[in-house]
This record gives C-alpha cells, sequence and structure tokens, in this order.
C-alpha cells in the first residue's frame, strides 16, 4: 500500500469518525505538474489527496496559533519530518492544542525544488511525473520532454535533512525512511560558508542587492509555520510605525531580521519562506546561519524533542557564560 | 546644531519603541553633538546609541558624572528598566536609522533588580551580536556588556574604548542596515 493510499485511508476514517471536522493534504494543482494544499471535509472527497514529491508545502501554517476558522475545529493534518519539527516548535510553546489535532506523519526521501525545474526550460511546465523513486519526468507546455534523478533536483534543504521521518505523529502513512546516523554528525551548515567568508564591506554589498528587491509582500511570514504573532505583526503596525513604511534594502532588511530574531529558537530552516518569497531573496542566509549559532550557543536544534523549551525562554546559570 | 540634537532625540525614541522609554531620554553623556570628537572619520562626529537599565549601567553613567570622569560626548543613552526589556529590534533600529555604534549595558549577571532579566538578555544579546557581524557590520560598531551602578570608572572605560573603536571607522554612510 503506497503512502498516497495510506494517507486517504486515515483521512477517510477520521473524517468518518468524527475525529476530525476536516483534514488538511495535498492535491493537484491546475496541472499535474503543481500540488497546492488541499481541505478535505467529506469522507467521499479523501481520493483528490495525493502524495509526490512536489508535496512541499508545510501545512503546519494552517494551524499555527489555533487560527482556524472556526476556531475550535478539530483538523488532522499530514506532516513529513521538517514540517513536524515546525509543529512540535507550536506544540512546546503551547501554540497549538495537541487535543484538537490529528496528525499523519508521511515518511518523506525528498522533495522536488520545482523552481530549479522551471528553471531548465523556457516553456511552462505541464506535467510533472514520478514513474518510479527516483524518477523525475518534466513536460512543458510545448511537449518537450525530459528527465532527471531526483537527488540532482532536491530542495537543497533536503539534500541536508536530518529528519525524514516525523518527529510528532498519531498515525505513519507507511514504513519509515531511513534515518541519517545524527550521533555521528551534527548539522551541516555548508550552505551558507560562502556568504559567512565574504569581507563586511562585500556582505553588505550583497544584502543591499538582494533587499532592495523585496516587495514586502508579507508571503514569507504568512507561510512561516512559526511566526505566530499573525495580525498583531510589528511589521504591520502603523500606529507607532515602528518598521518604516517605505520599501528601501535598509527597511527591508530589518524587516527581515525582525521576522528571524521573533522565530528564533521556533524556526527550524524549513525553507518555506525561502520558496515563498517570489523574487526569490535568500532567506535562509539569515535563518540558517541563525540556527547555525543558536547550535553553537546551546547545541539545541529546534523543534526535535516535545519537553524542551524554546532556549530563549529559558536561561542555565551553569553553562550560559555568554559576555562573561 | 540643535536641529541634529533632536533629530537624534526623535530617532532614540523611536529606537525604544514606547513612549514610557522615549521619555526617559537623557544626554547624561554629554554636552550633545556640538562637540566633534578628535580623530573622526568623515565630516561629522559619530553617533553612538546606548541602551542601558535603569538600575545599574544608568546610574553607573552617572556615577561618572559626578566623579567628572572625561567621556566623549558620542553617546545619547535610552534608559530601559532592565536590559531583559531591550529587544534586539532597539540595536537593529538604530542601525537602520544612521547610528555609527550601539552599546547595551546593564546590570551584572546575578545583580539584575528583577532577578533574571539579564540571564535571558544575555543569550538574546550573544544572538544578536552574532547576528549583527553576520550582516557584515563590523565589531567594532556593537558592543554588549554588565556596569554596575558603583562602577563610574568602568563606565568611563568603556565608553571611551568603544568611542574610540567607532571612530576610528567612522561614520557609517549608505549602508543595506
Ligand atoms: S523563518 Fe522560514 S525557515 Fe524558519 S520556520 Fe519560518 S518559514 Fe521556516
Ligand atoms: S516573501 Fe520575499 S518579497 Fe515578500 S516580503 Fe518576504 S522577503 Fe520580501
Amino acid at each position: 500500500m503506497s503512502r498516497q493510499d495510506h494517507i486517504r485511508e486515515f483521512a477517510a476514517q477520521a473524517l468518518a469518525d468524527g475525529r476530525v471536522d476536516y483534514f488538511i493534504g495535498w492535491k493537484q494543482g491546475y496541472n499535474s505538474s503543481e500540488v497546492v494544499p488541499a481541505f478535505v471535509k467529506d469522507p467521499a472527497d479523501v481520493d483528490q489527496l495525493i502524495w509526490t514529491p512536489l508535496c512541499h508545502h508545510n501545512l503546519v501554517t494552517f494551524i499555527k496559533r489555533n487560527m482556524p476558522d472556526p476556531a475550535d475545529a478539530k483538523i488532522g493534518l499530514c506532516v513529513k519530518g521538517c514540517d513536524s519539527r515546525t509543529l512540535v516548535a507550536l506544540l512546546q510553546e503551547e501554540l497549538v492544542d495537541k487535543e484538537k489535532l490529528y496528525v499523519v506523519g508521511v515518511p518523506c526521501d525528498g522533495i522536488v525544488d520545482r523552481r530549479k525545474l522551471e528553471k531548465e526550460f523556457a516553456d511552462e511546465l505541464v506535467d510533472i511525473a514520478f514513474p518510479e523513486r527516483g524518477r523525475v519526468v518534466v513536460t512543458t507546455g510545448k511537449g518537450e520532454t525530459r528527465e532527471f534523478a531526483q537527488d540532482d533536483v532536491l530542495l537543497d534543504v533536503c539534500g541536508r535533512c536530518r529528519y525524514p521521518n516525523a518527529l510528532y505523529a498519531d498515525d505513519v502513512a507507511g514504513p519509515l525512511e531511513a534515518e541519517p546516523d545524527r550521533e555521528e554528525s551534527g548539522p551541516d551548515w555548508s550552505d551558507i560558508a560562502d556568504f559567512e567568508n565574504l569581507s563586511d564591506d562585500e556582505k553588505q554589498a550583497a544584502l543591499e542587492r538582494v533587499y532592495a528587491t523585496c516587495i514586502r509582500c508579507f508571503a514569507c511570514v504568512h507561510v512561516c509555520p512559526v511566526c505566530v504573532c499573525w495580525d498583531k505583526c510589528v511589521n504591520r503596525s502603523r500606529e507607532p510605525e515602528l518598521v518604516a513604511q517605505k520599501v528601501g534594502a535598509k527597511e527591508n532588511l530589518l524587516f527581515q531580521m525582525i521576522h528571524m530574531f521573533h522565530v528564533a529558537g521556533r524556526c527550524t530552516s524549513c525553507g518555506a519562506c525561502d520558496r515563498a518569497c517570489p523574487v526569490e531573496i535568500p532567506l535562509y542566509l539569515l535563518h540558517r546561519k541563525m540556527n547555525k549559532e543558536i547550535y553553537d550557543m546551546f547545541g539545541f536544534e529546534p523543534g526535535t524533542k516535545l519537553d524542551e523549551k524554546p532556549v530563549f525562554q529559558l536561561f542555565d546559570l551553569a553553562t550560559d557564560h555568554f559576555g562573561d | 546644531m540643535a536641529d541634529q540634537t533632536t533629530t537624534q532625540a526623535n530617532d532614540a525614541a523611536v529606537v525604544a519603541g514606547d513612549t514610557a522609554a522615549a521619555g526617559t531620554i537623557d544626554a547624561a553623556s554629554g554636552a550633545g553633538a556640538a562637540v566633534a570628537a578628535d580623530g573622526a572619520a568623515g565630516d561629522r562626529p559619530v553617533k553612538i546609541v546606548g541602551i542601558v537599565c535603569n538600575w545599574c549601567s544608568y546610574a553607573g553613567a552617572d556615577t561618572a558624572g559626578t566623579g567628572r570622569f572625561k567621556q566623549p560626548p558620542n553617546l545619547r543613552l535610552i534608559r530601559v528598566p532592565c536590559t531583559g526589556r531591550v529587544d534586539p529590534l532597539f540595536a537593529l533600529k538604530a542601525f537602520e536609522k544612521g547610528a555609527d555604534g550601539v552599546l547595551i549595558s546593564g546590570c551584572h549577571p546575578g545583580d539584575c533588580h528583577y532577578s533574571e532579566g539579564n540571564y535571558y538578555a544575555r543569550r538574546k544579546f550573544e544572538l544578536l551580536e552574532r547576528m549583527i557581524h553576520h550582516l557584515g557590520i563590523p565589531k567594532e560598531r556593537f558592543r554588549w556588556t554588565w556596569v554596575s551602578a558603583s562602577e563610574g570608572q568602568r563606565w568611563q572605560q568603556v565608553v571611551t574604548e568603544f568611542v574610540a573603536g567607532v571612530e576610528k571607522l567612522g561614520p557609517r554612510e549608505g549602508r543595506a542596515l
């Protein structure tokens, strides 16, 4: 039985039993090259739910801060390994109510980066098929077809994944994926090394260049599963105007730094913000660095242990020697 | 010059982020920007925002003033109740608004008026410092430290060293943040 079949079965069961009011999964988008989040209310509709390496959306975003409508809804949802970490991060701070959730863990062997594929073709993509594990076949509107190895077109975050299986789930869709030996090797931060090695002036110039293009659409904060203030966001406050309305590199970078600091200790570097940004700002340069330093300071990986408190809500007199 | 001083005060108010803190802005550190600092690169004295807690470092600055310890006049102090009240946003906002350096200071660990504010704060400051350097803002432009109410001399030393470091780099112009 495929993972997709498991998901459908779990969803149908939970809906039929009244365990959930609706179930959040993934379904096909406007064509078979794209996947979008799906909200299923009727057990008869579970057949629209799919599982493919295009299911990049972190569905935890839809339940953050108990925001769903109606407020007391019982919700089922699918989480990949990375998604589950953001859910654990929310649970650690009691920002969501465990009792109202039904979580299906989906072991994941890597999500395909659709943007990487788009850049391979001049035309729009109309179909992305996965005939067997590891193969990706892309077809464009003009009928051009090419095949890729899945490992070559994965999201960058997937290449460094340490948690392919859900860390919190009520049910699991099929057998677990092989876990890397986490004792053996710590997280890999090589993706930000190039930036870290720049001189101060070069860093400033690079940031100026990328942040000048931010259009302050707030897609990054909307999609972020752990950015929880929602309608009370300091970035959008007009009275007082804490962040200038002006859209310039300085203001944009300040806004993004606020986003980073507000999710510090909860951000798992899931990469949803990078994927959502319409102008492709490399937000990972900030959140990956932040997580690297948090790991260095506390040995803490956000969202990995349910009984841990985020590091900025605690202190430890025995081990905190900062500023001494 | 009066205008410039007012602008700085306004900027500082924005940095503080709430009117209560804005009301406590104080030029405790000197006679304002009228005195060009010795050796400042560029064509204006450097502007430095100091964020200090009410109970220790603000009082320490006061002790330094009462003791007539000579200090560079480039610092504008913002008084906050506790370092635990200092949002990393304050420092970043100060840089956005054109500060050439930001200095944060509060009670020594163990001496917090509210027992534990600075224990939380130092975790945040450490991350803030690392992220500020990651943005390409040189080390010399950001410092956080502890100065108690009785350490007038230490306050003088901290401020003098910090201002000298910032002056060496000169005013910041046209930067990303
Ligand atoms: S800031 Fe970005 S990487 Fe971090 S949790 Fe939010 S969406 Fe994910
Ligand atoms: S998604 Fe990108 S363009 Fe939109 S606000 Fe975030 S960083 Fe700016």
